[in-house]
């Protein structure tokens, strides 16, 4: 089993949940006001009256199989509007 | 002689502007921030006004353009803010090219294209102060002038893109008109402005009921939005140092030169003393709402930190505590 975490700002949330459902993955959690520092600097929740608001974290675990799909539908959003994603395994209890 | 009499009534103007109860609180805000308080404003609370205050600026104004009409005057008032929506990020781009990159003066020049719903309802308040009459026809300026800035500045985004660049590559024309036209803010203005007026044509007893909601409040929830403001602006302050001499002096200059130019307009059109303030205030205004955010989903490759310090934490400000007294200073010079 493959855990994907991924971090981007709650503004492209939809897309990057839209390119996970297209990858084939079953499910995804998502933990929304995420706050931090990111390379531009802090992340927090004070300009969220203007929709630009802290980050989203979310975290994907899938077969190793369908990590292919998942890397090449999410890698162009994350280049594109920033973001970042790491793989790593995970064992069920 | 003349000249000091006029020098003594705009400083008497600044001081009405800076001793009412929003503009204080934004000091108050930024004291808190630049202190270092521990003063914080849950993240939810900011946007619920936010929300309230478009929706409540919104259905006045439609309240009182169905009392008013839509004739020639309104009419032409309107495609002159639509103009000067279009216009100003055109020569303000052509400035920030000198010193900036294309992905960034495109999102700079849009943000200063677009207006600031806050300042203008600022200077509502300042002119319910002086009580200075203004009409509700100014408000459908006000929603008009959000969405041509943010098109205007994804096109200068496509010419000006380095040739092989993939500017633009990811961008969807779909999806960047959805958000210039239905970004939350602009719906809920321009959809509250429609409900004032189908409410003022049908229903009077109805838009008294709302009364209560969209008047009492109003004046409190615009100064606890000022307060949250105040502290956010001078959190920004911190990222004018990386948007260094040039924009910081940019976006103190580009709101004067769009107010003396809004006033000169203002005065060709033959507005009267609040509502050619209203209009100054539109054109000298930059959006830190809208823009921002189309910005950020749309030119993705241009450096937040620039386009909304030099909107948020230094020309709003700026409009709030000194702008808006001063351009009724102009307006009351220039007009006749």
């Amino acid at each position: 089993m493959k855990r994907v975490d991924l971090i981007l700002s709650e503004r492209e949330l939809d897309p990057v949940l839209q390119a996970i459902d297209q990858a084939g993955c079953s499910g995804y959690t998502v933990m929304r006001h995420v706050t931090g520092r990111g390379p531009r600097g802090a992340v927090s929740e004070n300009m969220e009256f203007s929709g630009l608001g802290a980050n989203a974290h979310v975290i994907v675990f899938c077969a190793p199989e369908l990590l292919e799909p998942l890397r090449s539908s999410l890698r162009p959003l994350l280049v594109y509007y920033g973001g970042v994603g790491f793989v790593s395994n995970a064992e069920p209890l | 002689m003349k000249l000091c009499s006029s020098a003594a009534v705009d400083t008497s103007l600044i001081l009405q502007n800076l001793l009412t109860p929003p503009v204080l609180f934004f000091f108050l805000g930024v004291l808190a921030a630049l202190l270092g308080s521990d003063l914080e404003i849950p993240a939810p609370l900011p946007k619920l006004f936010s929300l309230y205050l478009l929706l409540a600026i919104g259905f006045k104004g439609g309240l009182e353009l169905q009392h008013s009409g839509v004739g020639g005057p309104v009419l032409l008032t309107i495609t002159a803010a639509v103009l000067m929506s279009l216009l100003v990020p055109l020569y303000s781009f052509a400035l920030l090219r000198w010193k900036l990159d294309g992905f960034n003066a495109a999102a700079i020049a849009a943000t200063y294209g677009s207006i600031s719903a806050v300042t203008f309802i600022t200077a509502e308040s300042f002119l319910d102060t002086l009580g200075l009459h203004h009409d509700g026809f100014m408000v459908a300026a006000l929603a008009l002038m959000e969405s041509p800035a943010i098109i205007v500045g994804l096109l200068l985004v496509k010419l000006a893109a380095p040739s092989g660049a993939d500017a633009g590559q990811g961008m969807r024309w779909g999806a960047v008109l959805k958000e210039a036209l239905l970004n939350g803010s602009v719906f809920l203005l321009v959809g509250s402005l429609l409900v004032g007026v189908l409410t003022a044509a049908n229903n009077p007893l109805g838009a008294e009921k709302m009364l209560p909601f969209t008047d009492k409040l109003f004046y409190g929830a615009l100064s606890f939005f000022l307060l949250d403001m105040g502290i956010v602006a001078a959190q920004r302050l911190r990222d004018l140092r990386q948007a260094g001499a040039f924009l910081i002096g940019f976006s103190l200059g580009m709101p004067l030169f769009n107010a003396v130019l809004g006033s000169l307009i203002a005065r060709g059109l033959g507005l009267e003393a609040g509502n050619a303030l209203l209009f100054v205030v539109l054109c000298a205004s930059a959006s830190y709402i809208a823009v921002p955010a189309a910005m950020r989903m749309t030119v993705p490759e241009a450096n937040p930190s620039f386009y909304i310090s030099t909107a948020l934490g230094l020309t709003f400000p700026f409009n709030i505590v000194v702008g808006i007294p001063l351009y009724m200073a102009l307006v009351n010079r220039l007009l006749p």
